[in-house]
């Protein structure tokens, strides 16, 4: 029981973690590996809520609008001239996750610092056994997360344009659509959702500047299986983190590390789609 | 790989002065950098002297991400792990079993061997024919990952967390270190840049610029990038294997991704595609590192950061062109890099069915061939055969399967059902570049060419698969056949021999692609529409040209065209497709006047595009 709870609150910290990535990949064809640098931020905008004494519900919200506002600068200055060059563009993202590190090191230390949790019980399983609240209420969070894209990109007209934008970018273009606002837009929104993500993860252990960077390597891998589909990556979660989980329970620990990156890049080999149709 | 001895003749006196000066230059430098390196544990502090040591050998890797990355196009994340492996080797030799020249050799032995085997296994995963570019930097980045996470679980034999260290190594003092260090690297910057810039080595670039090409020219991309990762792999494990045995230290962080990155950085800000760029950056990153960590240790790390961030940005080519460019503005030198070795072509003796063993029966056999995507059939259930001297023009309107027929004739992957046979050999599931082997030459709708190779250099990739070019240093001569010859003479591209594919004009570019699909002495022409965008002269040239090729040489040319006026002047036959079907098979006069033709190209279609 408490096995299958791991699968599920793992899968679903994974989709909280990765549904920015897949959003930037999706409309811009980019890796963003600014994502662990904006993970950090959300973590630290976490903390800062504690240290201002404010109630820690404050932190997904307070974190959402930091990033999405650093998303908005590091779109104009850095992404937007790398829209031809995705390659280039990993590497430039990843040089924006250093510099992002270093600015937090130099503002809040180096040291290993911790959050207050919103919610801090624990749930009695049947059988005895008890379940952390705090990861119960994070499958709900992702399930909200995942209805609420899907519903803007199903149901509203910034929807429809980004849906555009995925599909034919130069037809959308063509058609008067603003594509570079999309993309802004996009970013600015995947930054929000990875700080967010960030401000969520961070209750469940600690937070210190580099610990978006283990994150980011699972989420870029799971991003990969998933092609563009907000389903396919609930799936990718599921599958890819239920091995994680078994294989760190029954196996050791380290193996279970792996579990993700390793599969995913056989998962590839043999089936270039990944988890996505067609 | 018919007969490389009777293609390739000695060089030319013309072209000696140039390539003797290109080694002189070489010499020279190599020479200086050894000068430097011999006096400089005089000179230099002790601290310095240490940290160049170390410098020394972790340019040796970046040289080779140099390589892959700036030369090949393949982004890696994971020489760190080749480099790695090397160290651990010489670590764990030496901490469990001991020291002794004999364990050394072994160790040595057994990390170049262990880093060669995962190099092979790293490419074999990442570099399948049809592999997208982001996965093959997928693989490079989940190595470095595996490898220490390997390294993490180990316990004691691996030391987990903490590493390696204290154990016996060479008793060889710290100057000679330096001299080993600089003039391994020395000899590995000159062996590198004669390399990139042999007749070989510019096969990287073209992989770099189009693969797709490469492989319709009959290389094996798959292969020369795997074969290209494990020498990398083998020069890494050997820098890594020396700096265990400098500094008596192995550490998981040595084999990971983050170090992976920074040898990224370091070839970036240097100037990746230079070889002497990121040498040059990792010297003055490393050392100036280590001196200012200690002082602004958060700090410089940021600058480094924003350094990089920027120089991705704005300076894609990094810090070197635009040293040297200053550097020659303030010397009022001027650019010396521009005019190419001059080459001359000639004729090759003719060399076509290398690697068949007969010409066989049929040129061109098509049977059944069906392709679909999903439920909707694009073709359906295709036959008909060519043969030699053949001119076979292959009509439809728009969406009728004509470059999709030309795709399942060219490669053995593509169509869903039905068979190939190229003189007798059916291609199976083979890629390209195999039956590129049987015979098969294609041109592509839009100039398929490497835009920043030169003609000359374009014509010799198009010759790899007759003439294995030479590793280290640049014919002069460049055989060619003569229905190429022809094509470059008749269109004048051989006066443009030095400029590179993106300055020539589109009908060059045409006249280019062409040339080089007929320097691979194909008996099998598949051209689609050749002359689209060409004026009337080019056109006739072109047509010319195809009859010419398909009465003189005897070619099957398999043609797609539009505009049937130029069909019916040069046509020996042709085929009607039809929503993926073929609906007639015949003369000229008989496709002209059938009325099947005329309804489907009025009627059902809206008019024949011209």
């Amino acid at each position: 029981m408490s096995t299958l709870l791991d699968i599920l609150t793992t899968a679903a910290i994974l989709y909280s973690v990765c549904a920015g990535l897949l959003l930037v990949f999706g409309v811009m064809k980019i890796i963003n590996f600014a994502h662990g640098g904006f993970l950090t931020v959300g973590g630290y905008s976490a903390l800062l809520v504690t240290h201002l004494g404010l109630h820690p519900w404050w932190a997904p919200a307070f974190a959402f609008v930091i990033g999405a506002v650093c998303g908005m600068a590091i779109e104009r200055l850095v992404v937007r001239p790398l829209y031809s060059r995705p390659l280039d563009a990993i590497l430039a993202t990843w040089g924006l996750g250093i510099i992002i590190g270093q600015v937090i090191t130099l503002a809040f230390g180096r040291e290993v610092q911790f959050v207050q949790s919103p919610v801090t019980g624990a749930l009695d399983l049947p059988g005895g056994a008890s379940y952390s609240e705090y990861r119960l209420l994070l499958v709900a969070v992702a399930v909200a997360l995942g209805l609420t894209l899907a519903a803007v990109l199903e149901g509203t007209r910034l929807g429809l344009v980004t849906r555009a934008v995925i599909m034919n970018e130069n037809l959308a273009r063509a058609l008067g659509i603003n594509s570079g606002l999309v993309r802004f837009a996009t970013f600015s929104l995947g930054a929000g959702l990875a700080s967010l993500a960030g401000a969520l993860i961070t209750p469940l252990s600690s937070v210190d500047p580099n610990m978006g960077v283990p994150w980011l390597v699972n989420a870029f891998m799971l991003v990969m299986v998933s092609g563009v589909s907000l389903v396919s990556l609930a799936i990718a979660c599921v599958v890819l983190g239920g091995a994680q989980v078994l294989v760190s329970q029954w196996g050791n620990p380290i193996l279970g590390g792996l579990t993700i990156v390793v599969l995913a890049a056989f998962v590839l080999r043999l089936r270039p789609q990944g988890f996505s149709r067609g | 790989m018919a007969d490389p001895v009777a293609s390739v003749l000695p060089s030319p006196v013309a072209n000696a002065p140039r390539k003797r000066s290109d080694l002189k230059r070489l010499g020279i430098f190599a020479a200086i950098a050894l000068v430097v390196i011999a006096i400089g544990p005089y000179v230099l502090p002790m601290y310095m002297v240490n940290g160049l040591i170390r410098a020394f050998l972790y340019a040796a890797v970046a040289l080779t991400v140099d390589v892959l990355w700036g030369y090949t196009g393949i982004l890696t994340f994971g020489q760190s792990a080749f480099f790695g492996i090397g160290a651990y080797a010489a670590g764990l030799m030496f901490t469990h079993v001991g020291f002794s020249t004999g364990y050394a050799a072994i160790a040595l032995v057994a990390g170049v061997g262990v880093a060669m085997l995962v190099a092979g296994l790293v490419g074999w995963l990442a570099f399948y024919h049809g592999a997208s570019p982001l996965y093959g930097s997928v693989v490079t980045l989940v190595l470095p990952i595996v490898v220490t996470q390997i390294l993490f679980s180990g316990g004691n034999f691996t030391g987990s967390s903490s590493g390696l260290s204290g154990f016996e190594s060479f008793d060889v003092s710290i100057e000679a270190w330096f001299w080993i260090a600089g003039g391994f690297l020395v000899a590995l910057t000159s062996a590198a840049w004669l390399f990139v810039r042999s007749d070989a080595g510019r096969i990287l670039v073209a992989i770099r610029e189009n693969e797709q090409r490469c492989e319709y020219v009959g290389i094996n991309v798959s292969r020369v990038k795997i074969v290209l990762m494990v020498v990398c792999a083998a020069i890494a494990a050997i820098a890594g294997y020396a700096f265990a045995g400098v500094q008596m230290v192995v550490a998981p962080e040595y084999a990971g991704f983050v170090f992976g990155t920074e040898l990224l950085i370091w070839v970036a800000l240097g100037g990746r595609g230079t070889l002497i760029g990121p040498v040059i950056g990792t010297l003055v990153l490393d050392v100036s590192t280590s001196y200012l960590s200690g002082n602004l240790p958060f700090v410089w790390k940021l600058v480094i950061g924003v350094a990089f961030v920027v120089v991705i940005v704005a300076l894609p080519q990094g810090l070197t062109p635009l040293v040297t460019r200053t550097a020659r503005r303030i010397f009022g030198r001027r650019e010396t890099a521009a005019p190419d070795a001059p080459v001359t072509f000639e004729q090759s003796a003719a060399a076509p069915y290398a690697g068949l063993e007969g010409a066989g029966q049929q040129a061109l056999a098509v049977e059944g061939v069906r392709k679909h995507f999903g439920s909707l059939a694009v073709l359906q259930g295709i036959d008909f055969a060519a043969s030699r001297g053949e001119l076979l023009s292959l009509v439809g309107p728009n969406g009728a399967g004509k470059t999709t027929l030309m795709r399942c004739v060219a490669d053995g992957n593509e169509r869903s059902g039905g068979t190939v046979r190229i003189n007798d050999h059916d291609i199976g599931r083979k890629p390209p570049y195999t039956c590129v082997g049987f015979g098969v030459g294609r041109k592509f709708q839009t100039a398929n060419v490497f835009e920043t190779l030169t003609v000359a250099e374009a014509l010799r990739i198009a010759r790899t698969r007759m003439a294995r070019p030479s590793l280290w240093s640049r014919a002069g001569t460049l055989p060619l056949p003569e229905a190429s010859l022809q094509v470059i003479r008749a269109t004048g591209l051989d006066l443009q021999i030095g400029t590179e594919a993106r300055h020539l004009s589109h009908g060059m570019k045409q006249a280019l692609e062409l040339a080089m699909v007929l320097a691979l002495e194909p008996s099998v022409l598949l051209l689609d529409e050749p002359t689209a965008g060409l004026t009337k002269p080019e056109r006739t040239m072109i047509g010319g040209i195809l009859v010419n090729l398909a009465q003189k040489h005897r070619l099957c040319i398999l043609l797609v065209e539009h505009d049937l006026d130029f069909v019916r002047e040069i046509s020996s036959r042709v085929i009607v497709l039809h929503q993926g079907r073929l609906v007639l098979d015949g003369t000229v006069a008989e496709v002209v006047e059938s009325e099947l033709v005329r309804t489907i190209y009025s009627g059902a279609a809206h008019g024949a595009p011209s």
